[in-house]
């Protein structure tokens, strides 16, 4: 039986495949897409130092390391299902069936739409698709392009985008209706973009930064936006309509006011030929419920979460998570996650030599701090939200233990 | 186009509007939504639709989103053909 089988060859994945066969255990990966890498693929930024950080560098790093310790990695494989045995785990997929000792889930995150009229014509996606269109096939999405849905991974996109040479005209809100809740709020985007600052510092201290508060923020926001690289950001203005006969031809947009309400009389049709939406990202832990793991409602986290531990245990034995799958953070936790994962792993096989136990805090320690240290936080809140869903890890694996 | 025909669920072509008057009349949960509609059932498994549609349900009035998964994920997850549902190797 194969010691480790990881389903996800993203950061999460790849970081713990090579501390797992560091110490010596049989790896397996398994991804559905072409390449190995997950969602780091897309990513291109530039740090506060002005180093330019390439995903897909950092990704072939990982993935030569891991090939380097004998790691199997298999590309384009679905995993559709999973079963417990007396001792370890059955994972279906699309090739064939593998039995392995114990398994780890590093599925990532996936993304969650906003439906606006018009959102099923050619030519809508959603922004992670137009990040993978530019930066992993090296295909523009369109020549002009409008995203709907203001936050952190918006505009990170929109940038890489222009650096793809694909003109964005704004970034702007969705329409307020029943589905798109805070994200048409003004005073919750600005929130949100404060947490932006350092990305962009100088455009939002010359708007005022930190020391603005998101309610006064949004009543004084500039009728026109700001600009973020010269790209419109507008938190005053709002998509109602996605326009076109056969394809994307245009969007119709409206003002509204700072508690997001329609200003009538100012809708107006911008022309575009591309329209990205972008409605923030969820755990993607389809694998993990069918497997029959606990799960948790956390917001903070980007929705539900399989119950786990700092070890990255689930309630099942064997049975591990690491990287988005257990929140949406950066890609430099999920690869610290990975790594943390893949030495509990090693120490359930008894694969690991000496100070085991210092080696795996060392790995959790280095986790948090590269949390706290994160250029890119998806929501706040998210070291408080992990404490409480940590103790309810432990509340609930000592009440197992007593019946 | 008005907002009650958008299209929540692409896979089934399930509109706002079908969910919504369904939510109302039965006043339901998701899996019944789901039940009743189909919204939900497509070849994506939900992926792309069940965050609406809890959404939905609690907006208008229904239990709110809790620790328990509404619309239960089944296997296959992913689309795969019966040759490889058989264990079809290849
Ligand atoms: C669209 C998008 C953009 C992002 N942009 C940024 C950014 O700019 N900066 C940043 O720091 N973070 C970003 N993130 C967050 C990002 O998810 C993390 O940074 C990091 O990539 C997470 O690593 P991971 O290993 O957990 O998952 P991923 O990198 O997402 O890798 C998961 C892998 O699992 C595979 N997989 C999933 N299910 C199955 C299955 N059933 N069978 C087989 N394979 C499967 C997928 O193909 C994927 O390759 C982004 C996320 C998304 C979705
Ligand atoms: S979009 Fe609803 S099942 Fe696929």
């Amino acid at each position: 039986m194969i010691d480790l089988v990881i389903i996800g060859a993203g950061p999460a994945g790849l970081g713990a495949a090579i501390s797992a066969a560091e110490n010596g255990l049989e790896v397996y990966i398994l991804d559905e897409f072409v390449k190995p890498g997950g969602r780091l693929l897309g990513q291109l930024h530039e740090e506060p130092d002005g180093k330019w950080v390439n995903g897909i560098a950092e990704a072939e790093k990982l993935y030569k390391r891991a090939i380097q310790l004998g790691v199997n990695i298999r590309c384009g494989v679905s995993v559709y299902d999973l079963m417990k045995l007396d001792q370890g785990w059955c994972v279906y997929t699309t090739d064939n069936v593998m039995e392995c000792k114990c398994l780890l889930l590093a599925t990532g995150a996936s993304e969650t739409p906003i439906p606006i009229p018009g959102w099923t014509l050619p030519g809508v996606m959603s922004i992670g698709a137009a990040q993978v269109m530019g930066n992993v096939h090296r295909v523009k999405p369109g020549k002009k392009g409008i995203i709907i849905g203001v936050n952190v991974l918006s505009a990170a996109i929109a940038r890489e985008l222009q650096l793809c040479g694909v003109h964005i005209e704004s970034i702007l809100l969705p329409q307020p209706n029943l589905l798109s809740g805070d994200a048409a709020n003004p005073e919750k985007m600005m929130e949100s973009l404060l947490r932006l600052s350092h990305l962009a510092p100088s455009a939002l201290i010359r708007f005022g930064g930190k020391w603005v508060s998101p309610k006064l923020g949004a009543r004084l926001y500039p009728k026109n936006g700001f600009k973020m690289w010269d790209i419109p950001i507008q938190l005053r203005k709002s998509a109602l309509e996605i326009l076109g006969e056969k394809q994307v031809e245009g969007v119709r947009v409206a003002e509204i006011t700072a508690n997001g309400e329609v200003v009538s009389g100012t809708e107006k049709v911008v022309s575009v030929d591309f329209v990205c939406i972008a409605g923030g990202l969820a755990p993607l832990s389809e694998l993990a419920a069918v497997a029959g793991c606990s799960f948790r409602f956390v917001p903070e986290l980007g929705g539900h979460v399989p119950l786990h531990n700092e070890y990255m245990q689930t309630n099942l034995t064997g049975l591990y998570v690491a990287g988005n799958i257990t929140g949406v953070e950066s890609a430099k936790v999920a690869r610290a996650q990975g790594t943390a994962a893949g030495l509990s792993i090693a120490r359930e096989l008894n694969a690991l030599a000496d100070h085991a136990d210092e080696k795996i805090e060392a790995a959790i320690m280095e986790v948090m701090e590269t949390r706290k240290n994160a250029l890119i936080q998806f929501q706040p809140g998210i070291e408080e939200a992990r404490k409480k869903l940590y103790s309810e890890f432990y509340e609930t694996s000592e009440k197992a233990s007593m019946i | 186009m008005g907002d009650n025909e958008t299209v929540i669920c692409r896979c089934e072509e399930i509109t706002l509007k079908e969910i919504k008057e369904t939510i109302e009349r039965y006043q339901c949960s998701a899996r019944e939504v789901k039940l009743r509609t189909r919204a939900g059932m497509g070849p994506c498994g939900g992926r792309t639709c069940r965050c609406m549609i809890d959404r939905l349900v609690e907006q208008l009035g229904g239990p709110s989103i809790s620790n328990e998964i509404s619309l239960s994920y089944r296997p296959p997850v992913r689309p795969v053909s019966f040759g490889v549902l058989g264990g079809d190797v290849k």
